[in-house]
């Protein structure tokens, strides 16, 4: 078994890609029914009057798959103990079914925790659509603080 | 309602929610796949001492709420003014307690602050300080949000 990430692996200015993903249609439509059921994020018809301009995944599904490539690009091979909260979330763009994104983090700072076998490492996560012959496009970003363990008689 | 018809200040219960071992399982098995979330022998064995929800599944049910209060105003006869409700995003996401099976958590909304939205100026940017608390009153989870609206048409 690969060794665990723990606290004292990250530093500042480190960037981990934390994987791609191609969004469906059906996974974004059923995400919205159970809890955003908004017409744009709904019925395509619907969504080319609203202010998105078409069919558009909810924010929060956009959080929750960000969640999903964090969990299986980083935190699973790390000893990480979840996150207090979130400083900030912005959802820049529309994302749209069929859109290719890819998501990475910057560790933006470390600091030790009042409990000694723990720290906090500081994020930026951003989540980029893929665009053939462009830059990526920043289509969300959030910054947040995510504990983890340290290694037993680490200092 | 129009943006201008807003009331700051004014907290209203928008709605309660039941957290389940099979819904906390079932949204961290898609979405957040940490053993503390989805396994409860081995929640059990973690700092958290048992199951316990995603930070994502406790800020989307707002969402869930938020929608299921606004569809039941318009039913009793509230103006249905806005047909989306779009948001470039959210901040101080604090996830201040663990959610755990069993809790029936209640989220209020305070609409807070009103800014101006230069690029669209038909859309007023609403703030809201959004809280839930558990059964037993205690605060657990609480968060800013922010939601573009639509001002009143001018005559």
């Amino acid at each position: 078994m690969t060794e665990l990430l723990h606290f004292e692996d990250f530093r500042a200015g480190q960037l981990f890609e934390l994987g791609a993903h191609v969004l469906d249609t059906d996974e974004m439509i059923e995400f919205a029914r159970e809890f955003d059921p908004q017409p744009q994020h709904l019925d395509p018809e619907a969504a080319q009057h609203s202010m998105l301009g078409g069919l558009a995944a909810s924010g929060w599904y956009l959080c929750a798959l960000a969640m999903r490539m964090m969990v299986d690009g980083l935190f699973n091979r790390s000893t990480s103990l979840g996150a207090p909260g979130v400083d900030e979330v912005q959802w820049r763009k529309p994302v749209r079914a069929g859109d290719r994104v890819h998501l990475n983090c910057e560790v933006l700072e470390t600091r030790g925790s009042s409990r000694p076998e723990r720290g906090f490492v500081r994020f930026r996560f951003s989540m980029w659509r893929i665009i053939d012959g462009a830059d990526d496009e920043r289509v969300m970003m959030f910054v947040c603080s995510v504990m983890f363990g340290r290694r037993k008689g680490g200092v | 309602m129009w943006f201008e018809d807003v009331p700051l200040g004014t907290t209203i219960t928008i709605g309660s929610y039941l957290f389940t071992e099979d819904n906390i399982i079932a949204f961290a098995k898609r979405y957040d796949p940490q053993p503390f979330h989805v396994d409860k022998d081995a929640a059990a064995r973690s700092p958290y001492g048992g199951l316990i929800a995603s930070g994502w599944h406790t800020a989307a049910v707002w969402m869930k709420l938020m929608m299921a209060y606004r569809r039941d105003h318009v039913a009793a006869g509230a103006a249905d003014t806005q047909a989306n409700y779009v948001s470039p995003g959210v901040r101080d996401i604090c996830w201040l307690r663990p959610v755990r099976p069993g809790m029936v958590l209640t989220y209020t909304n305070k609409p807070s602050a009103k800014l101006d939205w230069p690029s669209r100026p038909q859309y007023g940017l609403l703030e809201g300080e959004n809280e839930a608390h558990d059964q037993e009153g205690t605060l657990v989870y609480s968060f800013v949000n922010r939601v573009m609206l639509l001002r009143r048409p001018a005559l």
